[in-house]
C-alpha cells in the first residue's frame, strides 16, 4: 500500500514535482503515465528514499519515506532506471550480495534465489559473469536482485525501456503474476498502450502535476472520449513526450 | 557491523577477481625496491670500476715517447695500437680517447722545449670523461714530475713554480648524492599504502557510480555509514598488502647488496625494523584510504578519479623532499603532521637512531584522528541526496 500526499520537489529552480497525490492499492497494478520529464522518476525516487521530499509526504505500509527510511526500504523492491550489475560476480553472487543486505541468509536466500531464477527463466546464467549480459540478460538479473527479499510493494522505472517485443511480453506477463500474488505494483511509463494493457488504475502526470486518476473505465467517463488513448491526451493537453 | 562485514567482503572478492588492477598495483609497490636496488647496483660497480679497472689507452707512434710510455704503464694503463684514423673512431665512439704523439716530440724533448703530445677526444660524450681526465691526470703528473727534476737538476726551487697550490675538497661524492636517494625511501613506503588502496577505492566509489549500480545499492536497507565504512576497510588489506611487499623488496635490496661498501653509510633493514616500520604506517593505511574515498566520491567516473588520486599521492612526498635536503629532527611539529612523522621515524629506524615512543604514539594518535574526521566528512557526503543525483 502506496499513500501519496501532496508530494513537492524542487531542483534548484525547477520545480520537478508538484503537491502530487495518489494512492496505490495491494493486488493493483498503479501506472504513473506522463510524457518523459513530467516528473515521474522525481516521484518514484521520493518514493524510494533516494530523495527528500521538501514537503508532503509519502507513506509505504503506512511507514513515513522520511522519518522511517529503512522501514521503507525493507518493504519495497525496486528497479530502477539506474540497473548496473557488477561485471566480475556471477548473476547468482549479484542477487545474492542484495539479498544478504536485506538480512537474509543461508538456506532462505538460497531457496528465494533459486524460485525467482526459475520464475525468471534464467537458469542457464544464472551461474555466469553479468559481463557481456544481454540487456535483455541484465534485467532479469536487475529484477530478481529487487525481489530477493519478497516485497509486499514493487516499484519499477519503464520496465519495458529498451526491450524487445519478446522480452516486452514476457516482463508483462510477470508483472501481472506478482499483481496477482497480491502485491502493490507502481510502475511509470510514457507508453499509452502499455498502460493501457497493464494497468488496474492509472495516474497521469504532465509538469509535475497529476492531471486526472482513476480505473481505466473512469478515465472514459470523465473525458468522454470512448477509447483510452484519446483520454489521454485529453487529461495531459498535448501529444508531446507519449509514444 | 553484519552489514559492514557484507559489504566489506562483496568489495574484496570483487576487487580481487580484477587481478589487472591489483597486478598493475604490485608493480607499483615493486617500483620503489626494484629503481633503489638499480640505483644501488649502479653506484656500487661505478666505485668499484674506478679503482681496480686498469685504462686502455691506444696510442700513435708510442715508439717516440718510451719514458712517457713507461710512466703510463707504471699507472695502469694498457697502452694499445691507435686505430687507423684516431680523429674518426673517437667520433664515432669505437673508442674514449686516443693519445697521440708526434715525430719532432722526442727531438723537442731533448732540447728542453715544451713537447707536444695530441689527446683526441669527444668532449660532448659524457660516458668517456672518466677515462679522458684520468688521461689528462697522468700527462699533467708526467709533465709536472719532469719539470720538477729539470728545476732540481738546475738547482732551483720547485716551489718557485707553485705560486698558489689548489687543494680540491670534493664534497659531492656519488655516496652523498645516493644518500639522498636513501632520504626518499621513507616516501616509497607511504606512496606504496596510497598505491595499494586507490584501484580498490576508485571501482567502489566511482566505478559504482559509473557502472550505474550506486543507486540501487543504496536503495538497499542499510545506513549510508556502513557503506562507507565497508569500502573503506575493503581498501584496508590490498594497501596492507602493498606496504608489506614494498618493505620485503627494500629488505631483500639492502641486505643482499652491500650497501655499507657503496655508499659509506649504515642501513639497517632487519626483519625487526621492517616490523617496527610495518607497525607505525598502519595508521597511513586509514588516512589513505580514507581520504582517497572521499576524493574518489567527487568524481563522477573511474578517468575522473584517475586523475585526482595519483595527486594526492604525492602530496605526502613534498615533506620526504624537505626531508632530502634539510635534515629535520623528530620535533614535536613533526609528529602531528600525518605521514611526516612516520617518514622521519622511518629514517630513524633504517639508521638505527634512538627513537621516542612518545614520538610514536602522538604520531599514530593523530594520524587516527585525521583520518576519522574525514571518514565522517565522506559520510555525510554519502548521506546528501546529490550522491545519487549527479550522474556520469
Amino acid at each position: 500500500m502506496i499513500e501519496v500526499q501532496g508530494l513537492t520537489k524542487s531542483f534548484g529552480k525547477v520545480k520537478a514535482v508538484q503537491s502530487i497525490s495518489f494512492s496505490a492499492f495491494d493486488g493493483q497494478i498503479t501506472g504513473l503515465l506522463g510524457p518523459n520529464g513530467a516528473g515521474k522518476s522525481t516521484t518514484l525516487r521520493l518514493l524510494y528514499t533516494l530523495l527528500e521530499p521538501d514537503s508532503g509526504f509519502a507513506r509505504i505500509d503506512g511507514f513515513d519515506v522520511r522519518e522511517a527510511p529503512i522501514e521503507v526500504q525493507t518493504r519495497i523492491g525496486v528497479l530502477s532506471d539506474a540497473q548496473g550489475l557488477y561485471p566480475r560476480l556471477t548473476a547468482r553472487e549479484n542477487i545474492r550480495y542484495f539479498g544478504r543486505l536485506h538480512d537474509l541468509n543461508g538456506g532462505d536466500l538460497e531457496t528465494q534465489m533459486d524460485q525467482l531464477i526459475a520464475l525468471l527463466d534464467m537458469e542457464a546464467i544464472a551461474d555466469r559473469k553479468t559481463e557481456g549480459f544481454s540487456s535483455g540478460e541484465r534485467l532479469k538479473v536487475a529484477i530478481a536482485r529487487a525481489l530477493i527479499h519478497d516485497p509486499r510493494n514493487v516499484l519499477l522505472d519503464e520496465p519495458t525501456n529498451g526491450l524487445d517485443v519478446k522480452s516486452t511480453r514476457a516482463m508483462r506477463q510477470f508483472i501481472r503474476r506478482l499483481r496477482d500474488s497480491g502485491k502493490c505494483i507502481l510502475l511509470t511509463s510514457h507508453i499509452m498502450q502499455e498502460v493501457a494493457a497493464l494497468c488496474d488504475q492509472i495516474v497521469i502526470i504532465s509538469n509535475g502535476v497529476v492531471s486526472a486518476q482513476g480505473s481505466p473505465a473512469d478515465l472514459l467517463e470523465r473525458t468522454g472520449k470512448n477509447n483510452l488513448e484519446d483520454a489521454f491526451i485529453e487529461a495531459i493537453g498535448s501529444e508531446e513526450g507519449l509514444a | 557491523m553484519n552489514k559492514i562485514w557484507i559489504i566489506f567482503e562483496k568489495e574484496v572478492v570483487d576487487s580481487l577477481r580484477d587481478y589487472r588492477s591489483w597486478a598493475t598495483g604490485l608493480f607499483w609497490a615493486l617500483f620503489g625496491p626494484l629503481m633503489m636496488g638499480g640505483v644501488l647496483i649502479m653506484i656500487g660497480s661505478s666505485v668499484r670500476e674506478d679503482i681496480e679497472q686498469p685504462l686502455n689507452l691506444p696510442v700513435q707512434n708510442p715508439q717516440n715517447a718510451p719514458n712517457l710510455i713507461q710512466f703510463l704503464e707504471q699507472h695502469d694503463v694498457i697502452v694499445e695500437p691507435a686505430p687507423a684514423d684516431p680523429k674518426a673512431a673517437v667520433r664515432q665512439g669505437d673508442v674514449n680517447v686516443v693519445l697521440i704523439i708526434p715525430e719532432e716530440y722526442g727531438e723537442d724533448f731533448s732540447s728542453g722545449k715544451s713537447a707536444t703530445v695530441q689527446l683526441v677526444m669527444d668532449s660532448s660524450r659524457q660516458s668517456a670523461s672518466p677515462d679522458v681526465g684520468r688521461i689528462q691526470g697522468l700527462l699533467r703528473g708526467y709533465s709536472t714530475y719532469l719539470g720538477t727534476l729539470r728545476l732540481v737538476v738546475r738547482g732551483v726551487s720547485p716551489e718557485v713554480i707553485h705560486v698558489v697550490t689548489v687543494e680540491k675538497l670534493d664534497v659531492a661524492t656519488p655516496q652523498s648524492r645516493a644518500t639522498v636517494l636513501i632520504s626518499f625511501l621513507p616516501y616509497f613506503i607511504i606512496f606504496a599504502i596510497f598505491n595499494g588502496a586507490a584501484p580498490i577505492i576508485t571501482d567502489t566509489t566511482a566505478g559504482e557510480r559509473e557502472r550505474q549500480s550506486l543507486e540501487p545499492l543504496l536503495i538497499n536497507p542499510v545506513p549510508r555509514r556502513s557503506f562507507v565504512l565497508g569500502k573503506l576497510m575493503a581498501a584496508f588489506p590490498f594497501s596492507l598488502a602493498s606496504l608489506a611487499i614494498t618493505l620485503i623488496g627494500f629488505g631483500i635490496v639492502f641486505n643482499i647488496l652491500p650497501v655499507e661498501e657503496y655508499l659509506g653509510v649504515r642501513i639497517s633493514l632487519t626483519i625487526r625494523t621492517l616490523i617496527a616500520i610495518f607497525l607505525i604506517c598502519l595508521p597511513v593505511v586509514f588516512l589513505a584510504s580514507a581520504i582517497q574515498m572521499l576524493v574518489a566520491s567527487f568524481a563522477r567516473s573511474t578517468k575522473e578519479a584517475g586523475t585526482y588520486l595519483p595527486f594526492i599521492a604525492l602530496v605526502p612526498s613534498l615533506p620526504g623532499l624537505a626531508l632530502a635536503f634539510f635534515p629535520v629532527k623528530p620535533e614535536l611539529w613533526t609528529m602531528l603532521i600525518p605521514t611526516f612523522g612516520q617518514q622521519i621515524m622511518i629514517n630513524q629506524f633504517m639508521r638505527a637512531e634512538a627513537f621516542s615512543l612518545s614520538n610514536a604514539l602522538i604520531s599514530t594518535l593523530m594520524t587516527i584522528v585525521i583520518s576519522a574526521l574525514i571518514t565522517l566528512i565522506a559520510i555525510r557526503l554519502y548521506s546528501r541526496e546529490q550522491i545519487v543525483i549527479r550522474k556520469s
